[in-house]
């Protein structure tokens, strides 16, 4: 073989190599895309309607592709079984509680199936499992939904219609407030009014927010109630005291209650005396007799005064009475001597 | 009746048809087509093989033709994906590009393309090579020296072709998508990463096999209609043009029908 003959072979072959290298890259990319050459369990779910799912669509598991359908088979009556694919590696974090949807990929893009919620609880999935299936929202049911929408459309804007024709004929009070110039001034005076109002209202906020603040200040009252510990002792005593005294007020008023009932109580003689009307009655009569008796003894000792057995007696104590009135003024002067030795216990003594 | 054309100065006997004359040349044509390929199989697998011829051959359909081949691909990649662009963005659906680009490419536009500008610079060189060889008497030379003409130019020109369209068709899939990857990433910002998952994403194994057989029969197709008319072209300078021409239209029409028939198939496939 020549040279030349030898390097167009080496050439062919290279490009023949680089060909099957192309082919068998793209071959195991898409086989490890599609989850072909890793371990997988099998998982089913049994839908009412599977909207058009196929074999070889993807199985997501919180926003994660980890598998692929393998089968779709007709089961029961009018039910689908569908088998997937899971890798194994995701198969512990699949609760037996899953459940399975049939999702899209975008809305006209391809169906797929989306493994939900699972909790902790439960355990994980295993191979051959069967996990619930949740019936997709198909596009007609869509399309109803969709309708009803619009029919509750063409109501409001049915009911916006008569409402502005109703408004543009000054019916009601806001199409009065539109058409009436009367109503419309008092609104704008009400308006006026609101804005006063408004700024009476913010100089108030204002008035307010600069008492808070003093309130807040370090040397305010509320602070020093809030922060000053020796304020809140006191403050504390007081409260005990007052405690205190409010009991002793309390043990007052019930002492002056059982007074006050004994007082009204008429076997005492405090409560005879205040209750008894007969009682009252003699004590008045002994009264006069007593004040009676009274001026008769005044009378008797006058005439005693004036008798001549005792007239003497009466002489004599008029005279020592009379002495005793000038001896006083010298004691008076003499006195003021005597002060200065002045002794408690003397004084105590006389 | 049989008397009378024998005799001398009757009128030369009337060809008789079995339908019409030109229904009769159609169904005489598919008969040696038929022979053709069947002689084709049937020398393939006995030797002597021409090892030497093969793959002189696969140099000149292969890589002689991968300049030319990657860089239609690479233009058809970025007009592809530029054309494709609006409709896809009437649905806010650019992001869907990609699958869209895999899916022509790699299902059609890669095989087909590879397939037509093989036909058309390979096809027309070998009817043209082939048809020069026989006007030239250079095949009657090769069969009174004892050669095989029908191994060495036909069988190792098919299988040059049948194995190197396949091999350029993968290099203009890679390089078209290459371009589609560029035309996305100007306007999209895609990653070279998020490009080829979204690719092989919207593909299955199916495509990719549906694609390398298509290339295939492609390949034959091509080998075997320019071997076919250069091997049988007619004498004279203007059958070797006529040859190289027919070479070339007659292999790109049945490229069209066998990717019409090869899609059907492959959808049935997909669908059962």
């Amino acid at each position: 073989m020549s040279s030349a003959d030898n390097k167009r072979t080496v050439i062919v072959g290279i490009f023949t190599f680089l060909a099957i290298v192309i082919l068998v890259v793209g071959i195991f990319t898409l086989a490890g895309q599609q989850k072909r050459l890793i371990q997988t369990v099998t998982l089913t779910a049994i839908f009412d309607d599977v909207a058009g799912l196929r074999t070889g669509n993807n199985v997501w598991f919180s926003g994660v592709k980890v598998g692929t359908i393998k089968s779709i088979n007709l089961y029961g009556d009018s039910q689908v079984e569908v088998v997937m694919n899971i890798e194994e590696k995701v198969q512990q974090f699949i609760r037996k509680n899953a459940s399975a949807r049939i999702s899209s990929e975008s809305f006209i893009g391809n169906k797929n199936i989306v493994i939900d919620g699972g909790t902790q609880s439960a355990a994980p999935v295993e191979d051959g499992d069967r996990i619930a299936a949740v019936s997709p929202l198909n596009t007609d049911d869509l399309m109803e939904k969709l309708q009803q929408n619009n029919e509750n459309l063409v109501a409001i804007t049915g009911d916006f219609k008569q409402l502005t024709s109703r408004l543009v004929k000054g019916e009601g009070t806001v199409g009065a407030l539109l058409t009436d110039t009367t109503m419309a001034q008092d609104f704008r005076n009400m308006v006026d009014n609101l804005q006063r109002t408004s700024q009476s209202t913010v100089s108030a906020s204002r008035s307010l927010s600069a008492f808070t603040n003093k309130l807040n200040s370090s040397d305010g009252l509320a602070n020093q109630l809030v922060t000053d510990k020796e304020v809140f002792q006191q403050l504390k005593n007081s409260m005990t005291q007052l405690e205190e005294a409010t009991a002793s007020a309390s043990e007052i008023t019930e002492n002056l209650r059982t007074a006050t009932s004994q007082l009204n109580n008429s076997d005492g003689a405090v409560g005879v005396l205040l209750n008894d009307q007969q009682f009252a009655r003699q004590l008045q009569s002994t009264m006069q007799n007593l004040e009676t008796g009274t001026k008769k003894l005044d009378q008797n000792m006058e005439a005693l005064q004036n008798n001549f057995l005792l007239r003497g007696f009466f002489r004599k104590q008029a005279k020592e009475q009379a002495k005793q009135q000038q001896n006083q003024p010298t004691q008076q002067t003499v006195q003021p001597k005597d002060s200065i030795e002045f002794k408690p216990s003397i004084l105590r003594s006389n | 009746m049989d008397l009378d054309r024998n005799k001398p100065g009757a009128a030369p006997a009337r060809r008789r048809y079995v339908t019409t004359r030109r229904l009769d040349r159609i169904f005489v044509e598919l008969a040696n087509v038929y022979r053709f390929n069947a002689r084709f199989f049937k020398e393939m697998w006995f030797p002597p093989y021409e090892f030497k011829e093969i793959i002189k051959q696969c140099y000149e359909i292969g890589v002689r033709s991968l300049p030319l081949i990657s860089l239609t691909g690479f233009i058809i990649g970025i007009v592809f994906t530029n054309q494709s662009r609006p409709s896809l963005a009437d649905f806010g659906a650019t992001s869907l590009l990609p699958a869209l680009i895999s899916v022509a490419i790699i299902r059609a536009i890669g095989p087909l393309v590879t397939a037509l500008i093989a036909a058309g610079r390979v096809g027309s060189a070998i009817g043209a090579e082939l048809g020069s060889m026989r006007v030239t008497e250079q095949i009657d030379a090769m069969e009174v020296s004892a050669t095989n003409p029908f191994k060495f130019l036909v069988v190792s020109r098919v299988l040059a072709s049948t194995l190197m369209i396949p091999a350029l068709t993968m290099y203009t899939t890679l390089v078209s998508l290459l371009g589609g990857y560029l035309n996305v990433h100007q306007n999209e910002l895609t990653s070279l990463s998020v490009f080829f998952y979204q690719v092989f994403d919207a593909i299955t194994f199916l495509d990719i096999v549906a694609s390398s057989v298509k290339s295939v029969i492609f390949g034959y197709t091509i080998g075997m209609v320019g071997c076919y008319k250069g091997y049988n072209s007619s004498k004279g300078t203007e059958g070797v043009g006529k040859a190289a021409n027919s070479s070339v239209v007659t292999a790109m029409f049945l490229i069209f029908i066998e990717e019409l028939l090869i899609m059907q198939v492959i959808n049935a496939i997909r669908a059962f």
